[in-house]
């Protein structure tokens, strides 16, 4: 609860500085239970909205701005993710699941627009231009995956014609996030990975993350005097594995410490000079920006804000007894003033800057704050025929009940029976649904938007189960590697009631959960079949016509009365019988 | 029923021999087939061929057609040849003279005549007219200036006014062209007016040899267009000397293609942090938005700016450090590979239209002054595609200011304006900027009628060069269009009215290059005959050898038996 309050407490100071700087960044680094870091990149710049309209563009990037003018966005939130957030064991999201998105990429993004026909003309504009911004496969997001969620988001931007904006939201669970969204994505920042926090991040180390998502918002700020500026913020987070990452580049293949090297359990009975069973270490592995990073952070980025008290772009987040050693010493500055737990360092200019934090054993760990909600949803059933989803929602805390929005988006072919919707409270006859949105879906046109609002009890467990039925595609509809199955998108649980530790500014973000994609097994069919079927159908009838056709024009006759009787072998038989 | 008539007739005589049929089988012989059965077995044969002939073919060849819609193609052809169209451009030339009628008329005709006889192109001529300004005896400068704007402000096909001034003092005649207005103003002395009796003045031989200098280059520049056309233009098109062709020809491949919507990116590159920003709304306001406005008869334009900071120039490139100047330099063949494409965000703007790059780039004070070697500049034109200044922080800002000033943009902004116009291919004579814009405007009108004509030539020998392509009527629809709008350009062009030309001439290609780079053109090339054969030949070959071999068998019998019939 502390450390909620810490983080809050945090978010709230850069909120606070955002306004009056042009460019502000910070890394947040916090190391996670399994030896696991957490690596938290954030960017922001501002562009006023005058020199924004005018195309004047300074920090905000040109390409990406010139696309929402011409797709008439407002606001815009993107994300790039791949890999698993394990909330059981690191706890809750860096921001509250506001800045990471679901499996693949997501997309959504308020159109300003006087009807529906023109928003979704907009909207596919806007797809198209970011997928080859991105060089992602963005432009894939039709119809079919376009939803326009009623519940689940709300804009965070301060916009002046609400009425005219639509929002559509779309994803792709199936693009794999690579190394060449990154490179478009580090272009659009303005110290572009040649300084400030940004040079840390290379593809080798982001992608080989456990969990990894890449962010980007644009919204509209507006001040209480009327001066609006248009705001892009940009994130990168991961969580890394310590061990994993410090393999040397040259090196890569994991292999085991020699047996002098490991901590062996002396007490087990088959200990000797040549079986260990390894002791579970309890120090905090070693580890400095370079081991992690691959690279030593080049500087600060001279955007930021270079007034004294701003411009800790470093913090870390880690016990106040850890010890820290930095490199450069003597040149940098450092900063404890939101909390002893939480040190920020301002690094220098043009100087290479690292930290350095040794094994340490530590009396007190971290303590993690738990996420709102634990969500986990699963495909159930076998055959090709049908099957049933089974989401599973749970609501730790133990005193205050929890309000959420519950939206799926499912592919068309994947058909839902509504009237097998079971929402249940484990022990409990109560009906958590209060509210429900239901858009079905239309074959190849677009998909199934489900939308629940539930309320769920403290410490208790939400079991919702629905059935559905596989659709059978046609045949130019496989994509080239059908047996591999379908990707279903992450279903976006949005807390509704905000909690009372919640900012101003994260309840506008609000607080999401995301499920993990599902893969969904349909009936493929062997793709030679058209020529096999074309093949086999074209000899039937050629074999049925050549006997009607045979019927009708040969001549029948005696077997004696044929000449030159029997071919090959009568011309043989002839010869033979000459011979004797 | 015949048939199997003839099949019992034929079974009989085996029953009864059937103990001993090998001992007998060289001597027995079927009995004659009745005339009947020959008869039916080939009529057979014959409808079966004619089921595949008269409706299996046509079927196949019906389903398996391209559609290819009707296109005129002589008169593409016609286009493409400058058959049709023979461009001129008639220019009107107001002259306001402040003397009686009837003397003005005089001095009009002996101009006119020897205007004419200076002209050797004759699809451009100058006309004179004149201006019906008011008569004012004793004409102060004034009085004439307010009347003549008037007047040409109404006719904007009007392309230059010469305004004669009397004038008591100083060397006769003079002139002086206005930089800012099509308007040529004449100072001459009372005695040189020509007099009713006389025929040739010097006044008159002065303002034609004025007149014909002003339009020279644009005589050269039309004359040079025309001569790349083919067809029969020979004649009409005036002898350039090779000097003037190659440099003609250098211009317009720096130039732009036309279009309509221009886009103008400015961006600033620094390889270091500063500066950071620069003060380029209220630069392009001062030096820029001026000459863009007095385009916009041609061209719309939309302008953006960007600031990128740690973007260097491509990382091959590497400055030579001069002891002499003390400055570095960029080698010639370095300056093709400065802009550093891989880094740089330079990607085209969104919507119709190309977009010009203008990059300023200030160099990292270690490496300053960055110059270029051969000729010490430091600025170069990227053909077709923007221009490059290197601005190198001047000695007194040692500060390292984080903003550039408009003040510190002038010099860049000027020879952006500069690239910019001969980016968009506006001639570089005569001193007057109207006067060149209006020539741009019969420039870029010829230049879009030939190139829509020539695009339609293409058409119509792509037409005939892949049969296999489908043509769809919306094809057909844009080459109709397409004439129409060539024949309209040409007569405006003929009638002296450059704009609506221009207008026409710009529907025309429009609608000639969406015919020829028509999507659904290209999508049957794929997709070949021998593919579609090979698929269903399982089905074609078993049908067709029983079928070709009955019929051939008949045909040997048919000539056998006519054989015998003959020799017997």
């Amino acid at each position: 609860m502390l450390l909620l309050l810490l983080l809050s407490v945090f978010n709230a100071v850069i909120a606070s500085v955002a306004p009056r700087s042009d460019y502000h960044e910070r890394l947040l680094l916090r190391p996670l239970p399994q030896s696991a870091l957490l690596a938290s990149f954030n960017f922001r710049s501002n562009e006023t909205s005058t020199a924004f309209e005018q195309q004047n563009f300074r920090h905000f990037p040109r390409s990406l701005g010139q696309i929402l003018q011409h797709a008439h966005t407002k606001e815009l939130h993107l994300r790039f993710s791949w890999g698993r957030w394990d909330a059981d064991s690191w706890g809750q999201m860096p921001w509250n699941g506001a800045r990471e998105g679901g499996t693949g990429v997501e997309l959504w993004a308020w159109v300003e627009a006087g009807n529906e026909e023109e928003a979704f003309a907009r909207w596919l504009t806007l797809t198209n231009a970011l997928s080859g911004l991105f060089c992602a496969s963005l432009n894939f997001v039709d119809a079919t995956n376009t939803v326009r969620p009623v519940m689940s988001f709300r804009p965070e931007g301060d916009h002046t014609n609400a009425s005219r904006l639509h929002l559509l939201h779309g994803s792709l669970p199936h693009e794999v996030v690579c190394t060449e969204n990154l490179t478009p994505f580090l272009k659009l920042l303005p110290c572009k990975g040649k300084a400030g926090i940004s040079s840390l991040l290379s593809g080798h180390k982001l992608f080989d993350a456990s969990w990894q998502t890449m962010s980007i918002d644009v919204r509209p700020v507006c001040e209480k005097g009327g001066e609006c500026s248009v705001e892009i913020e940009q994130g990168v987070d991961m969580a890394l594995d310590i061990e994993r990452s410090k393999r040397p580049q040259d090196n890569p293949i994991p292999r085991p410490l020699p047996i002098s090297e490991i901590a062996c359990d002396t007490s087990k009975r088959y200990n000797s000079h040549d079986s260990c069973f390894p002791l579970a270490t309890t120090a905090d592995p070693a580890w400095s920006l370079q081991d992690i990073f691959g690279r030593p952070l080049k500087g600060a980025c001279p955007l930021t804000d270079t007034s004294p008290d701003l411009g800790y772009s470093v913090c870390i987040n880690v016990p106040q007894e850890r010890n820290i050693t930095v490199h450069p010493e003597g040149q940098y500055s450092e900063s404890r003033s939101t909390s002893p737990e939480l040190r920020c360092y301002k690094p220098p200019r043009n100087t290479d800057f690292d930290l350095h934090l040794p094994s340490q054993a530590l009396p007190t760990p971290l303590t993690h704050p738990t996420p709102p909600l634990f969500a986990s949803r699963s495909i159930n059933g076998h055959g090709q025929e049908r099957g049933s989803i089974r989401a599973v929602i749970r609501n730790p805390s133990p005193t205050s009940s929890i309000e959420f929005s519950y939206l799926e988006s499912l592919p068309w072919f994947m058909k839902p029976y509504l009237h097998t919707l079971r929402a249940r409270i484990v022990g409990s006859p109560e009906d958590p649904v209060k509210e429900m949105y239901y858009r079905p879906a239309v074959d190849r046109k677009r998909g199934t938007h489900l939308e629940l609002h539930m309320l769920l009890p403290p410490s208790s467990t939400l079991i919702l189960t629905y059935d559905f039925d596989k659709a059978i595609l046609r045949y130019t509809e496989y994509p080239p590697d059908a047996n591999r199955g379908f990707d279903a998108p992450p279903a976006v649980i949005r807390v509704l009631a905000s909690s009372e530790t919640m900012g101003r500014e994260q309840d506008r973000k609000g607080i999401y959960v995301r499920t993990t994609s599902l893969l969904l097994p349909l009936p493929t069919p062997d793709f030679s079949m058209p020529y096999n079927v074309i093949i086999l159908t074209s000899t039937v009838m050629a074999l049925a016509f050549g006997n009607i056709f045979n019927l009708l024009v040969r001549r029948f006759v005696g077997f004696d009365e044929v000449a030159g009787r029997g071919g090959l072998v009568g011309i043989l038989r002839a010869k033979i019988q000459r011979l004797k | 029923m015949a048939e199997t008539d003839g099949a019992t007739a034929s079974v009989e005589p085996l029953s009864t021999p059937s103990t001993d049929a090998t001992s007998v089988s060289a001597t027995a012989k079927p009995p004659p087939e009745t005339q009947e059965s020959i008869w039916l077995r080939r009529s057979v044969i014959v409808s079966f061929w004619l089921v595949v002939v008269l409706l299996g073919l046509p079927v196949w060849w019906k389903t398996t057609a391209i559609y290819r819609a009707e296109l005129p193609l002589e008169t593409m052809g016609a286009w493409a040849e400058s058959k049709v169209c023979q461009p001129a451009f008639p220019l009107k030339v107001a002259v306001e003279a402040p003397i009686p009628a009837q003397d003005a008329q005089h001095l009009l005709r002996d101009t006119q005549h020897s205007l004419d006889e200076l002209n050797d192109f004759s699809a451009h001529r100058l006309s004179l007219l004149l201006a019906d300004a008011p008569f004012v005896a004793n004409a102060s400068q004034q009085i004439v200036t307010d009347g003549i704007a008037v007047d040409v402000s109404h006719d904007e096909d009007i392309a230059l006014s010469v305004r004669l001034v009397p004038v008591e003092t100083g060397h006769t005649p003079r002139s002086l062209l206005q930089p800012y207005s099509p308007r040529l103003d004449v100072y001459y002395g009372p005695s040189q007016l020509p007099t009713a009796a006389s025929t040739g003045s010097p006044l008159a031989t002065y303002i034609a040899e004025e007149l014909h200098k002003l339009f020279g280059e644009e005589q050269a520049l039309l004359a040079h267009l025309l001569s790349k056309t083919p067809g029969p233009r020979a004649p009409v098109a005036k002898r350039l000397s090779s000097g003037i062709i190659a440099e003609l020809e250098h211009r317009s491949t720096r130039a732009l293609k036309y279009a309509p919507t221009y886009h103008l990116t400015f961006s600033l590159f620094t390889p270091i942090n500063i500066p950071s920003d620069w003060d380029i709304e209220s630069a392009l306001q001062r030096y820029m938005s001026p000459f863009l406005d007095s385009l916009t008869g041609i061209h719309n334009f939309t302008i953006d700016t960007q600031v990128q900071l740690y973007s260097g120039y491509t990382p091959t490139v590497r400055p030579e450090f001069d002891e002499q100047s003390k400055s570095w330099t960029l080698r010639k063949e370095d300056l093709s590979g400065f802009i550093n494409a891989a880094e740089w965000p330079l990607t085209p703007s969104i919507g119709a239209g190309p977009t010009v790059n203008f990059v300023l780039y200030v160099p990292d004070r270690s490496q300053s002054p960055l110059v270029v070697k051969e000729t010490g500049g430091n600025s170069w034109l990227v053909p077709q595609w923007g221009g490059v200044v290197i601005l190198n922080p001047t000695e007194a800002d040692e500060a390292a200011p984080a903003i550039m000033t408009r003040e510190a943009l002038a010099p860049a902004m000027h020879t952006f304006s500069t690239q910019l116009m001969s980016l968009l291919g506006l001639p570089q004579s005569p001193g007057c900027l109207p006067l060149r814009i209006s020539t741009l405007v019969r420039v870029r009108a010829a230049s879009l009628l030939f190139s829509a004509s020539s695009t339609l030539g293409a058409l119509a020998r792509l037409y005939n060069a892949l049969p296999s392509i489908p043509i769809p009527d919306k094809v057909a629809k844009s080459v109709d269009l397409t004439t129409e709008h060539l024949q309209l350009a040409c007569d405006s062009l003929k009638e002296g009215r450059f704009h609506s030309a221009l207008e026409h001439a710009r529907v025309a290609e429009a609608e000639a290059e969406k015919a020829f780079f028509e999507r659904s053109m290209v999508g049957q090339v794929y997709f070949p005959d021998e593919h579609k054969v090979a698929v269903y030949l399982p089905l074609l070959g078993p049908v067709a050898v029983p079928l070709i071999m009955a019929a051939l068998k008949e045909l040997q019998t048919t000539i056998r038996n006519f054989k015998a019939r003959r020799s017997s």
